[in-house]
């Protein structure tokens, strides 16, 4: 289980610190998740973190 | 700026490698992004588009783009871009500002850009708050707000933007949001393609000085009963299920009402009017709905597609005889 992050992504730098696993990358113009890393915050926030912070929702399942 | 691109393919063309300096999760990103992604979207040429700011965060946006761009002084981004545009007419001339600087300090600029109506965008940052000198109250700021300036809440009341324009003469007048990306891009393609000012007011969150100020039109779960999305293909209808109406009486005073409260006649009349942007009043009455107990008007509030805009000042006919400038100084012209 995992999220990814969709093309809608401003790259505004919100999510990255948010991350408890550190499984997020800021790249050139994009945000991306590591799904290696990603837990959904399991054991940790009740939601996913990131999805919870990004102002756009572009924060979703890798699997729907 | 002379490694300006002539080309570009997709967003990422106009964005230059400067790192960005806003603050994490900051309205101004999906901005910068949508804008870009217009540019791409539209096919405009990276090396005929000049982006003129003046002083805030929002006017940071420039830095970004890999256009042409000119950070000028405080509130003068106006009167930078009015020049431009008469004496490079094929430019693509846009103009960032934010409630600060347009609407404070800027606000004289901002009404004579209004009436002479040159082909220039505009797109005001309106976050309700002096973010770049750390949390001041702005003229848009909501009363009883409190701030570092206003420690016993704002007592003034606010000015709106809109408002403003469609009264100064402004021929293009919208509406959006920092977090409806899409809305927002189709918004700044009619502000492109329309042919005299346009000016478009972005309502955007500052998520450290003003956290939360549109909370309610950005949320996902409280938006269609917040906010209202004017166009021409629909009547006033908005909430989750399309199930509310604005209405409006003869003086134009706003009023919501529910399907469940008209006869149904009176419902099918109310969805089939569909919004009309040539209208001034109407656009007037939209762009001071009050929030409280209204939805906020978005999308293209006022257009006049026949506006006399001034590109023919680039027309006027030229003297004959040679220009003297030293004439002129020692008071011997003609003219």
């Amino acid at each position: 289980m995992a999220l990814k992050i969709t093309d809608a992504c401003t790259n505004c730098g919100k999510c990255a610190p948010e991350c408890p696993n550190d499984a997020i990358e800021e790249l050139d113009d994009i945000c991306v998740i590591d799904p290696n890393l990603c837990q959904e915050c399991q054991g940790v926030y009740d939601q996913p973190r990131c999805a919870e912070v990004c102002p756009v929702n572009c924060c979703v399942p890798l699997k729907v | 700026m002379s490694n300006v691109r002539m080309d570009a393919k997709g967003f990422r063309d106009y964005l230059n490698q400067e790192k960005v300096r806003w603050c994490p999760g900051c309205g101004n990103h999906g901005i910068l992004r949508t804008m870009t992604k217009a540019f791409a979207d539209l096919d405009l040429n990276p090396s005929k588009v000049a982006v003129i700011s003046g002083i805030g965060c929002s006017s940071r946006l420039p830095y970004y783009l890999n256009t042409y761009g000119f950070h000028t002084l405080h509130g003068r981004a106006p009167t930078v871009a009015t020049g431009l545009k008469l004496a490079r007419p094929d430019l693509s001339v846009w103009v960032v500002t934010g409630d600060g600087d347009c609407l404070a300090i800027g606000g004289n600029h901002f009404i004579h850009l209004a009436r002479r109506n040159l082909d220039i965008n505009v797109v005001i940052f309106n976050n309700a708050i002096y973010g770049l000198t750390k949390g001041q109250a702005s003229p848009t700021t909501a009363a009883h707000t409190i701030t570092k300036s206003t420690p016993y809440g704002v007592e003034e009341p606010t000015l709106n933007p809109l408002s403003l324009a469609i009264s100064a003469g402004a021929s293009f007048v919208a509406r959006t949001i920092d977090t409806h990306l899409d809305h927002m891009q189709e918004v700044f393609r009619a502000a492109y393609q329309h042919p005299g000012t346009s000016i478009i007011e972005v309502l955007v969150n500052c998520i450290i000085f003003n956290d939360g100020v549109y909370d309610d039109l950005e949320n996902q779960a409280t938006f269609p009963d917040t906010v209202i999305a004017l166009s021409s293909e629909r009547g006033l209808i908005f909430g989750k299920d399309s199930n509310r109406a604005l209405c409006f009486d003869p003086y134009l005073n706003a009023s919501a009402c529910t399907q469940a409260e008209c006869d149904p006649t009176e419902w099918q009349a109310m969805i089939q009017q569909h919004y009309d942007s040539s209208q001034k009043q109407w656009a007037l009455a939209m762009s001071t709905l009050d929030p409280e107990h209204l939805p906020t008007a978005i999308g293209v509030l006022y257009q006049n597609k026949n506006a006399v805009h001034s590109s023919h000042i680039n027309h006027q006919p030229q003297s004959e005889e040679p220009f003297d400038l030293q004439a002129l100084l020692n008071g011997q012209s003609k003219s």
